[in-house]
């Protein structure tokens, strides 16, 4: 019995401690939606308040009211979609052929496609910068994409390439069997059966392409420009403001926690994929 | 249904390993043959290559009278049912059973027809709409199966399908199996290396060593006249054993001890007349052993008891021969059996003999078998 409440008590210890964990993460995020719900007044008072004194939605009709950033919004959408889409396009079936047909190189192949993420990346922005300028397509959502993909595919084959390890070779040649071709196969079995590392790795290549700033920052200038800088823009020469900056932020940051939420099923089940043996 | 020719199939892997050679052999339709072998003798790579999972580096393969050493998978109207299964886990029975009868574009009737009728052989009519992660083993394992025969291929090909199942299920699961292939009358290949599975599913056994085919025939003949030492350890359960010996007339000298061997053993096996002492490996069936003090007979030995077993219908009996031991080049018997290399025998259950006892152990000398110590094949 005295053992039972120990292990109790050791319990509800550790629970405390694991809650007081996930609510520091919490922080920073509920800082910026405070600041972003305080008076102009308020944003910049020492000492600086966690909470609002007066809750106020001012920012956020200044934001709305903002003429650049409904286009810029829209911007980073296409370009987060599009990298996203392009990237699982890419990596998701060479990650497939690099670990289910495995061959000496494969190795080699996964190391050499992750350079793109050892350089830092503003060492490639100018050479994306020339390439992008020769083609023309500096200053749009297509250049951007691609420069977005470059980086992405990377993490994307790498992360893909994980989930695949633990899949069985004998899925693919039971449909082959079954009286499907290998492409069948892999659009018919394979790929369903990943949809959950699908959706992790979609998730990670929309958000990386959602938060960039370096290149769309290089890259774009006027109509190509994505939220991130034009919410950098409320901090500028002519001012510091904060309270629209903040709210523009919490704005921007509602898309990736709805799609978080939508695919919370799928991302828990890929992030705990082959973890347990079926 | 088809008969399946293999003619002289060879597996070589990148431009050193031979994985199979020579692989040669007709399958008769309707026929069910077992692959059996130690690991890595090349069973399953056999298989593989039949369902065309593999490809073919020499040789002709002919399923009906096709060639199909260039054929896809897909189009050599054979199904297959592996070791872990691979049902599809996102989709339900029902659509597991159905796949290979969609991706041939049957019309729907006709596959909920044939995906009711399979569900019913294989009692799986209940679980139709649970996905596979829901069923226990055995349940999957008809699943599998369930996959194979809606498609009535012209063969069916099984990697050791039951090794995931429970001893009591693959009993259970065996018979079914048996009884299933006859009702259908498809050509089946089943690879195992179960003994017990290879002799009593199959109408013949072939038995692989290191890509080669030793032998291929009815399980009576290859435990009754196995061609060489090694099908003949492998081929049983307790394995035979095998001891170096010399003989000398009708005298089998055994370590320090002999015995004498009945006319009948050399009126079966004539080769093994000599005017000289030859040397010879014999081996003893573990059936052949018993204790002397209950069943006698005229060829007895002794024998130190290392290790008594009581299985409740029998006692399997360790024991300490002082001849040498000769190996049978099967490489499992080596892992399992290490650096004890003592002689196994199955005595009757109302044996008394201890461990440490210096047993009298009547040997069935009729049954005994002769192999040449240096090319290993039987001596007839």
């Amino acid at each position: 019995m005295i053992e039972r409440k120990k292990r109790d008590v050791g319990g509800t210890v550790i629970n405390i401690f694991a809650l007081l964990l996930v609510l520091s993460y919490a922080v920073p995020y509920v800082y910026l939606l405070m600041t972003a719900l305080k008076p102009a007044a308020d944003v910049q008072q020492i000492p600086p308040s966690f909470f609002p004194n007066r809750i106020t939605l001012e920012n956020f009709s200044t934001v709305l009211a903002t003429p650049s950033l409904p286009a810029a919004f829209a911007n980073s959408l296409m370009v987060a979609v599009l990298t996203t889409v392009l990237s699982l396009v890419l990596a998701v079936p060479a990650a497939y052929v690099a670990t289910q047909y495995r061959r000496s190189f494969t190795t080699l192949f996964l190391l050499f496609a992750l350079v793109t993420r050892m350089v830092p990346a503003v060492s490639l922005g100018v050479p994306l910068f020339t390439v992008l300028k020769s083609l023309g397509l500096l200053d749009t959502t297509l250049g951007l994409v691609l420069a977005h993909t470059s980086t992405a595919v990377p993490l994307a084959l790498l992360l893909m390439s994980a989930f695949f390890e633990g899949l069985p070779k004998e899925l693919e040649e039971a449909a082959r069997m079954d009286g499907c071709t290998r492409f069948q196969a892999f659009v018919k079995i394979i790929l369903p059966v990943m949809r959950s590392g699908i959706a992790v790795t979609a998730l990670f290549s929309f958000i990386a392409s959602w938060n960039e700033f370096l290149y769309a920052l290089l890259l774009t200038s006027e109509k190509g420009k994505t939220a991130p800088i034009v919410i950098a823009e409320y901090n500028s020469v002519y001012g510091l403001a904060w309270g629209p900056m903040t709210a523009a932020a919490v704005l921007y940051s509602l898309p990736v926690i709805l799609i978080t939420l939508i695919l919370q099923k799928q991302i828990i089940g890929g992030l705990t994929f082959g973890a347990v043996k079926g | 249904m088809a008969e399946i020719c293999l003619s002289n199939i060879n597996k070589v892997y990148g431009d050193s390993f031979h994985a199979i050679r020579n692989l040669t052999f007709d399958i008769k339709d309707g026929e069910f043959l077992i692959f059996v072998g130690p690991s890595g003798c090349g069973k399953s790579t056999a298989l593989r290559m039949i369902a065309g999972l593999e490809s073919i580096s020499s040789g002709e393969l002919l399923i009906g009278d096709r060639l199909v050493n260039h054929v896809d998978p897909k189009d050599r109207d054979i199904a297959m049912v592996f070791q872990s299964y691979a049902l599809y886990p996102h989709k339900t029975v029902r659509e597991n059973i159905a796949f290979p009868l969609r991706m041939a574009k049957l019309p729907k009737p006709e596959i909920d027809r044939r995906v009711e009728e399979a569900a019913r052989i294989l009692e799986l009519t209940p679980h139709l709409d649970r996905k596979p992660g829901r069923l226990s083993g055995g349940q999957r394992q008809r699943v599998a199966m369930g996959r194979a025969i809606v498609r009535k291929p012209a063969a069916f090909l099984m990697d050791e399908p039951l090794s995931n199942l429970d001893a009591k299920l693959r009993v259970q699961t065996r018979a079914e199996i048996s009884r299933l292939q006859k009702e259908l009358g498809v050509t089946t290949i089943y690879v195992t290396h179960d003994q017990v599975e290879a002799m009593t599913m199959g109408d013949r056994v072939a038995v692989l060593k290191g890509g080669v085919l030793q032998q291929i025939d009815t399980p009576k003949n290859l435990y009754d006249r196995p061609i060489n030492a090694f099908v003949a350890a492998f081929i049983g359960s307790p394995s035979m054993n095998l001891y170096e010996a010399s003989l000398f007339g009708e005298e089998l000298r055994l370590g320090s001890q002999i015995i004498r061997l009945p006319a009948e053993v050399f009126a079966a096996r004539p080769a093994l007349r000599s005017s000289g002492e030859r040397t010879v490996v014999v081996g003893i069936r573990p059936e052949d052993m018993d204790d002397a003090s209950i069943a006698p007979s005229s060829a007895e030995i002794q024998a130190a008891v290392t290790l008594v077993e009581g299985l409740g219908a029998e006692t399997v009996v360790h024991l300490a021969i002082d001849a040498p031991w000769v190996d049978a080049g099967d490489p499992d018997a080596i892992a399992e059996i290490g650096h004890q290399r003592s002689a196994v025998g199955r005595f009757s259950p109302k044996t008394a003999v201890r461990i440490g006892d210096h047993a009298r152990v009547a040997l069935n000398a009729a049954n005994l078998h002769f192999f040449d110590p240096e090319t290993r094949t039987s001596i007839w």
